[in-house]
């Protein structure tokens, strides 16, 4: 058993994009956009002059799919076709994953969260303030993966020499 | 008479919502153009091609694009308040007279 194995580069492109970490992460913005926007639709109707203020979760869904992104574009720099081990292979699905299934999690909290802060900012315009703190440490959720993701990737040239 | 009032509600609206449209659109196309951008650039020419350092400038400048846009909506609303109650105040006094 080699160390670098033909079927590396499957590992290691899994977590790329076609798998785990941008398809995840596309999932958990569009749950957060799509939950989100059906607040501010709800709010549209009542207020129309707090809907740039309400956009805020919808941003904030953008930027956790922006994180995926970068994570993808970072591991597919590191994925060659020859002189790759199954080790790189296995760091960089490891990294997709990570990075992958937090932005899941953190596009989940801020679509809850920002539906049900934006039907409340009809009423009371002091929830704003909350609103965007507990987006902030919904967003930051998905940072942690990013953080991960990019200590993981930068082991992944450690590899030993294939023969 | 309340179709000409009718009419002008949704002519103001659409000319305030264009300025937002583009508002809007100049903010979608920098949230994804500038993490991207960014990334390669500073891959090249600041960091020599360390990685890591070239993601983290990318994530950082994609915060930079939110704070912009939270800091723009707080102001247009303080803005928007502002001419919309100078707008109520004309009628009024025309009805007094």
């Amino acid at each position: 058993m080699s160390l670098c194995p033909p079927y590396a580069p499957f590992f290691g492109l899994g977590g790329v994009a076609s798998a785990v970490s941008l398809i995840k992460t596309s999932v958990g913005a569009a749950l957060g956009t799509a939950k989100s926007g059906i607040g501010i639709a709800g709010l549209g109707t009542f207020k129309p002059e707090l809907i740039m203020k309400s956009l805020i979760p919808v941003v904030m869904s953008g930027i956790i799919a922006v994180y995926g992104l970068v994570v993808s574009v970072l591991i597919a720099g590191g994925v060659q076709p020859k002189d790759y081990s199954l080790y790189a292979g296995f760091i960089h699905l490891g990294a997709g994953l990570a990075c992958g299934f937090t932005g899941l999690a953190a596009g989940y909290a801020i679509g809850y969260v920002g539906d049900s802060c934006v039907r409340a900012y009809v009423y009371e315009s002091k929830v704003f303030v909350s609103m965007v703190l507990i987006l902030i440490f919904a967003e930051v959720l998905g940072l942690y993966g990013l953080i991960v993701a990019l200590i993981m990737n930068s082991r992944a040239t450690e590899a030993p020499a294939c023969l | 008479m309340s179709e000409n009032v009718a009419v002008s509600k949704v002519t103001t609206q659409s000319v305030e919502q264009s300025g937002a449209l583009a508002k809007l659109l100049v903010f979608s196309i920098a949230l994804g153009v500038a993490p991207l951008g960014s990334y390669y650039l500073s891959l090249n020419y600041a960091w020599n091609g360390n990685a890591t350092f070239a993601a983290i400038t990318a994530v950082a400048l994609a915060n930079v694009v939110l704070v912009t846009f939270i800091i723009m909506s707080v102001i247009e609303e303080k803005h928007g308040a502002g001419v919309s109650a100078k707008a109520q105040q004309k009628p009024e006094t025309k009805k007094t007279k």
